[in-house]
């Protein structure tokens, strides 16, 4: 390849590239958080507050002690790319605030990241490439198919906290493996009992076998069957991909009666086509209800979105303390705005829980951390209250049940 | 029956789609034997700057012929850098570059614009529906079909009533031979991948007005439903790759509504098998290309 020509090319994408990122700020979330101060069920590792207000430019000494490792097995593929990305950039981040605030008990922590890399073979090499590394916790990615090797790596010795994750499969606090936030049986339980709360009676759902694509639908299905609702019909889908739902919307042309929910695990742009598709068939009365991944692809964003419901994990309001956080990276790395906005307290918290770990045992080593994690009751993170004592690693945080009003998203209810 | 007419209906809006994309692989298969698998990334990088576009402003009646623009300009590109670098090469590795410049272009938007799907507005008349008794016509699907079939009379004009159309013809046919009579070869291939890139853009225009995003695996479907739609008519023909796409259009479409229940989810499956069972029977696709030996 003559160097001119690839000059131009790199020269034509950057531009492109800029063209798209720099709008990229129109696209976060504008929902609003949990709040609260940081609490713990021992000593308090991070003072929340005191680190959002930390000032780079002008740091305390730094901390002396032996650093604390965390690794991050990030997968930065487009599936899931769109918050393990985001994700491995801020907790580093996160990391500079608390050592420039003097660290943890006088040690700084430190924050390896390692790329997946698409297979599973090179998760579980990603995950010895930390543990090789000192890694005393890692902070894993979503889905089972990278995060199961990483825990076949650690033999279940090291605490993992899967941070963007609601697939239940992947907490075991027995093998140290634990969610953030709320599993897909507990989204799809608050939606179905939202549905019904609201009088309806009839729903039907979209659905792609598998996990996260098929038990959520599946899950809704039953809790708004055994509360006495009727699902109608059950299609399938390509999810991710399908934008025409002409064959679906023919079939339920002859069932729907224009009053029924519409449940499905499908991304924003998937529910706004469907919608569209469903109208120009003369269906103007559906609800509309959605996972944590319709806050992910931006359904506040999309056209004809108005009432559309959607269950995501942080409500993040301008000047709370996610949205400083947010501010307080972007200015540290020339105005860079994170995507996926919501998902990103799930990420410090991951990091914040691992850290009160290590206060809580008063340990190093990564068993006793799993042990002590385990045990934690009440945190008030970022992303809300986190309790792992008396369960299998699913933290029982409230559910919000957010509604585009007016354009912007609406906390309706939690459940 | 209702159902089923509304079903063909549906599919041929959605394989005129198919058939476009299907002509741009046929084309460049024809002049290079290069099953093009970078094909849908010329959607893909179309999908970019109609994002970046519609954020300053800009209207569909704007973007539309910059897609077309974009996408002739992409594919000629990726000749360039790409495959005038291995051509002569044998089929597998031509294969194999088109490869690479699949995954290359789809890596490079994740590391420097982001994995995250971009969406952007569909038009508003998308859902818009003309009822014929029980049927509801999109009007979606009515103009990607007019707008197909006018694109296929123009590029049989270009084919048979130009000079260039001819040089292409002369080159599918017997490419050393077109060569030995006074062609021009890079000019033939150059025009070649010219035309395939505006097929693509036009069908690009469709998909992405129904998608309303894009992201870095935009290009995997409709790279997938061109080759498919390709191999299904014949390799090589143009009328074939026509038949292929309005076939798997209809197919989808039929066998998505029709299959019962949770079966229907097999319907990506399904398609395969009988695309499994054709070739069985007749493994040159719909319509027979005689082979001829390629650069």
């Amino acid at each position: 390849m003559k160097p001119k020509l690839l000059l131009s090319m790199l020269a034509a994408f950057a531009l492109l590239a800029a063209a798209c990122s720099g709008s990229d700020s129109a696209e976060g979330d504008d929902g609003g958080s949990s709040g609260g101060e940081a609490a713990s069920s021992g000593g308090l590792a991070v003072d929340i507050d005191a680190m959002l207000a930390a000032d780079l430019d002008n740091c305390e000494p730094a901390p002396t002690g032996d650093p604390i490792k965390v690794g991050m097995a990030m997968d930065f593929s487009e599936v899931v790319g769109f918050v393990d990305i985001p994700g491995s950039k801020l907790v580093p981040h996160v990391a500079n605030l608390i050592n420039c605030i003097g660290g943890v008990n006088g040690s700084p922590v430190e924050v390896q990241v390692e790329d997946v890399g698409g297979d599973a073979t090179t998760a579980g090499v990603a995950a010895e490439t930390l543990l090789d590394g000192g890694a005393q916790f890692l902070i894993g990615p979503p889905f089972a198919d990278f995060a199961l090797p990483i825990l076949q790596a650690t033999d279940g010795k090291v605490p993992m906290f899967v941070a963007a994750s609601t697939e239940p499969s992947l907490a075991d606090a027995a093998n140290n493996s634990f969610l953030v936030t709320f599993d897909d049986d507990g989204q799809s339980r608050a939606a179905a009992e939202w549905a019904l709360d609201q009088g309806i009676t009839r729903a039907f759902v979209f659905t792609q076998p598998g996990p996260y694509t098929g038990t959520n639908p599946d899950n809704f299905a039953k809790v708004f069957e055994a509360g006495g609702g009727t699902i109608v019909s059950s299609q399938t889908y390509v999810w991710g991909g399908d934008t025409d739902f002409s064959a679906q919307v023919a079939e339920l042309s002859g069932i729907l009666e224009d009053n029924e929910a519409m449940y499905s695990a499908a991304l924003a742009f998937q529910v706004t086509a469907l919608r569209g598709q469903l109208e120009g068939a003369g269906f103007s009365n559906i609800t509309y209800i959605g996972t944590d991944a319709m806050d992910a692809t931006g359904i506040q964003f999309e056209d004809n979105n108005e009432g559309i419901v959607h269950t995501p994990h942080v409500n993040i309001q301008p000047g709370d303390r996610n949205d400083m956080l947010l501010a307080s990276y972007s200015a540290a790395n020339g105005g860079e705005e994170l995507e996926s906005r919501g998902f990103m307290p799930l990420y410090v918290d991951s990091l914040l829980l691992g850290l009160q770990g290590i206060v809580d045992c008063g340990c190093t080593d990564s068993e006793g951390i799993g042990a002590a994690v385990a045990k934690i009751d009440g945190f008030e993170g970022l992303s809300g209250v986190i309790t792992y004592a008396g369960t299998n690693g699913i933290p029982p945080k409230a559910v919000p049940i957010v509604q585009i009003v007016d354009g912007k998203d609406t906390v309706v209810d939690t459940k | 029956m209702t159902e089923l007419i509304q079903n063909l209906i549906d599919g041929l809006g959605r394989g005129s789609i198919y058939a476009l994309l299907a002509l741009g692989v046929a084309v460049i298969f024809g002049v290079m034997h290069l099953l093009n698998f970078a094909h849908g990334e010329l959607i893909t990088v179309s999908g970019y700057v109609a994002y970046a576009m519609f954020n300053q402003g800009w209207s569909w009646y704007l973007v539309a012929p910059l897609i077309v623009v974009v996408a002739i300009i992409a594919s000629l590109l990726i000749e360039r850098v790409a495959f005038s670098l291995v051509r002569g090469a044998s089929d597998f590795t031509l294969v194999l570059t088109s490869f690479g410049v699949h995954f290359l272009v789809s890596a490079m938007f994740v590391m420097f614009v982001g994995a995250r799907v971009k969406t952007f507005s569909e038009p508003g008349w998308i859902a818009d529906t003309i009822a014929i008794g029980p049927i509801n016509v999109e009007v979606f699907d009515l103009v990607v079909i007019g707008v197909t079939i006018v694109t296929l009379l123009l590029t049989v004009a270009i084919l048979q009533k130009t000079m260039f159309g001819l040089a292409l013809r002369a080159a599918a046919a017997d490419f050393d031979t077109a060569r030995l009579m006074g062609i021009d070869s890079n000019r033939v291939i150059r025009g070649a991948f010219a035309l395939s890139g505006a097929l693509a853009g036009i069908a690009g225009i469709f998909w992405l007005m129904r998608a309303g995003n894009t992201a870095p695996s935009s290009g995997i479907d409709p790279m997938l439903k061109g080759v498919l739609a390709a191999l299904i008519g014949g390799l090589g023909s143009m009328r074939g790759a026509v038949l292929g796409g309005l076939a798997l259009g209809v197919a989808e479409v039929v066998l998505r509504s029709q299959l019962p229940g949770e079966a229907a989810a097999l319907t990506e499956g399904v398609v395969f098998a009988l695309i499994a069972l054709l070739f069985i029977f007749r493994p040159q696709g719909i319509i027979s290309v005689a082979t001829a030996e390629r650069v």
